[in-house]
């Protein structure tokens, strides 16, 4: 069981080139240098099974529900079962007593060691009554665990930053596995659910170089959540166009036009959904025709209504490079005029869509 | 219920749907080959990672035709690479299972590392022939 990865693969009638194949397409997620591959599955296959040991919290186990939909039969599957999964309650078969001894004992074995999953918020109100597993809160537990892991990944939204527990009027005291563990590194995979491969591919860069991968201001693997979705959009022409859906049933929505003005938010969303996509990379929400509701961003839920566009357009960039064209005095006088603009419709809580700022 | 059931038809962007990234992807191309020529280091750009359509890709594709190797790879679902007009350069394309896909590359190399087999299962395939050889 604990031998290099390559040998557990072949033993299960997996070839080199189907791993090297795999590593290829998985360096390619992970915005990794197409060369990038070849290292991995070098690498991987040498690499041996780390404890994992999984804890659900505050959560609705749709996060457990998309990871094990990582799609077809494949590899994600297997690397699956090439970590040593110690504790899933959901995926376990054991229960009661004997999977609380199996958390305990994976714990000691491996302390300082194990890769801790947590998916679900973490509620502090009432002493942390309003969710436990086994009569232990779960901040009790989360304590406990994180005290001997290597590292805690937090699997989804509500991990990551609290997600809709934490919505107003956040009635058990919900937050982020962060706001309760300061001396591990972090690794948040937010998203409502989490694409399955960002998951898997988290765990394939721990067992590739031994580390984690490289994480943006949020806690978030950058080479997943470096982009926004309106970056990597296939709609993205429509909008530099300027040719926007006005209802989900008019002629622009027909003609697959931009989501903007029906209150995407992929202009303010980090997430993989524009280039990995959904459910083995059959479709994602945009592409059938509904905006980004910015599931992977902190407060999500309370963001106002999904359907609203963002009150700014997302590229100022854009805007300032138009200015400098122009000339400029003609790009001061435009951008003391958008500015004019956004403060009032700011002032009356009007929607200020990119057609008001280019009349 | 199959996808086209839905009386949705998106239009790819435009007409003829050409965003112009496509382009200096030849220019790129071409400093790759060089540095093969000159150093035999071989690189790849990676098609999934640029916001290319489905049009750019066919011109892309166009422009540089097809050449004389096409190799076929079953492995997890099929894999194609194709060397295309300009010897050195190699259109990778990999499927999975089930016929989509899963990520596309341009590979400038003299052989891509794909095709060529590994020392270690060289070994493997040299002791399944000694066991041949003696069974004769």
């Amino acid at each position: 069981m604990q031998g290099p990865l390559i040998d557990t693969l072949a033993r299960r009638g997996v070839t080199r080139r189907t791993f090297l194949k795999y590593c290829a397409t998985l360096a390619s997620m992970m915005a990794l240098p197409p060369t990038a591959g070849r290292a991995m599955a070098e690498a991987m296959s040498a690499a041996r099974r780390p404890s994992v040991i999984w804890l659900p919290f505050q959560e609705c186990t749709g996060c457990t529900e998309s990871i094990t939909r990582s799609h077809s039969p494949t590899i994600e599957g297997m690397i699956f079962d090439m970590i040593s999964l110690d504790y899933q309650e959901t995926l376990m078969a054991a229960a009661g007593h004997q999977a609380e001894e199996a958390l305990h004992t994976a714990m000691k074995d491996n302390a300082g060691k194990y890769l801790l999953i947590v998916d679900g918020s973490i509620p502090l109100g009432q002493d942390g009554a309003y969710s436990c597993i086994g009569g232990r809160s779960n901040v009790d537990i989360l304590k406990e665990a994180a005290q001997g892991a290597a590292a805690v990944i937090a699997v989804g939204s509500c991990a990551s930053f609290g997600g809709i527990p934490k919505a107003n009027p956040n009635p058990t005291g919900a937050v982020s596995v962060s706001d309760l563990v300061k001396d591990k590194p972090i690794v948040n995979i937010p998203g409502c659910p989490p694409i399955p491969v960002v998951m898997t591919g988290v765990l394939a860069h721990y067992l590739t170089f031994g580390s984690l991968p490289e994480l943006d201001d949020k806690g978030r693997p950058k080479s997943f959540y470096g982009d926004t979705i309106h970056d990597r959009c296939y709609r993205r022409p429509f909008y530099d166009q300027g040719k926007f859906a006005k209802t989900f049933d008019d002629e622009g929505a027909r003609q697959g036009w931009c989501l903007f003005e029906l209150g995407c938010k992929g202009p303010v969303t980090h997430n993989a959904c524009a280039t990995v996509k959904w459910n083995g990379g059959t479709s994602w929400p945009v592409e059938s025709g509904h905006g980004c509701l910015g599931c992977s961003e902190p407060d999500f839920w309370d963001g106002g209504s999904f359907y609203k566009a963002l009150s700014a357009p997302a590229d100022p960039l854009k805007f300032a490079a138009v200015a400098a064209v122009v000339g400029a005095g003609a790009g001061v006088a435009v951008s003391v005029a958008n500015r004019v603009k956004k403060s009032a419709a700011k002032a009356t809580h009007e929607t200020t869509t990119l057609a008001d700022l280019e009349k | 219920m199959s996808l086209d059931a839905i009386p949705i038809h998106v239009v790819p962007p435009g007409e003829p749907g050409l965003t112009g990234n496509a382009p200096p992807l030849l220019r790129e191309l071409l400093e790759m080959v060089r540095r093969l020529l000159a150093t035999g280091e071989a690189s790849a750009i990676d098609l999934s990672a640029l916001p290319l359509t489905p049009a750019d890709l066919d011109w892309l594709r166009d422009k540089l035709g097809a050449g004389e190797i096409s190799v076929t790879l079953q492995a997890n679902g099929e894999s194609t690479l194709n060397e295309t007009a300009c010897p050195g350069v190699w259109w990778v394309m990999h499927h999975n299972e089930q016929g989509a896909v899963t990520s596309q590359f341009i590979e400038v190399a003299f052989v891509p590392d794909l095709v060529k087999a590994h020392p270690q299962d060289v070994e493997i395939g040299s002791g399944y022939l000694e066991l041949l050889v003696s069974d004769l």
